[in-house]
């Protein structure tokens, strides 16, 4: 079987709904326009979300418009396909 | 000048020949320290810095241990900041960045001999 590598799965979410957990409780979800070597990350229409890591209740906190740069060094994890329905 | 300054500074000295012998050491190639294809396709538990616990399929990896995680789910914490053993949510197939990893073990293969009750 063909080996899955990370970045190219991040590579094929490009233009796809995203969903980004952070170290902290916060999250972000959008159109994954682009990253780069350091999972920088550009996503557009962006929303924030804070989630409690105790009950996983997500609130959203606001909603960006236009282009975001999401800074590689707190992403600890990217969904392809944006937020799991239920949560 | 170079040479009074490296003799007042004894830690720079002895940094430069560590340097030097490491430069002696280097092989051209460096091999991954894990070799996860073992682990391929097996259930594994990642923990995270920042205290996360996932645990899920491993699908894929790079060099740098960033995963590919299928049926990934994340298993929440507790009022007491531990980490539940029950509540859980589902983030499905998931990308883990290697440079917040803090461990990776098996599922299977492993027991808990110890849990920490807050009552």
């Amino acid at each position: 079987m063909a080996e899955i590598l990370p970045l190219e799965v991040i590579d094929k979410t490009i233009n796809q709904p995203v969903w980004i957990i952070l170290q902290s409780e916060r999250e972000f979800t959008g159109t994954l326009v682009g990253f780069d070597d350091f999972v920088n990350v550009i996503i557009q229409d962006a929303t924030e979300w804070t989630t409690s890591q105790t009950t996983g209740i997500s609130e959203k906190v606001m909603e960006h418009h236009g282009r975001l740069l999401l800074s590689g060094n707190n992403i600890n994890m990217l969904v392809p396909g944006g937020r799991r329905s239920g949560n | 000048m170079s040479e009074r300054s490296s003799e007042h500074n004894p830690q720079r000295a002895h940094s430069q020949q560590q340097n030097n012998q490491r430069k002696k050491f280097e092989s051209p190639k460096r091999e991954a320290i894990l070799d996860l294809a073992k682990y391929k396709d097996t259930k594994v538990r990642v923990k995270l810095m920042g205290g996360r616990l996932v645990v899920g399929v491993i699908k894929g990896y790079d060099q740098l241990m960033n995963l590919v995680l299928d049926e990934a789910i994340e298993h929440l914490k507790n009022a007491n900041d531990e980490i539940s053993k029950d509540k859980t949510r589902e983030l499905g197939f998931t990308v883990i960045r290697g440079t917040i990893l803090v461990s990776i073990s098996p599922v299977e293969g492993s027991e808990v001999i110890y849990v920490q009750t807050s009552e």
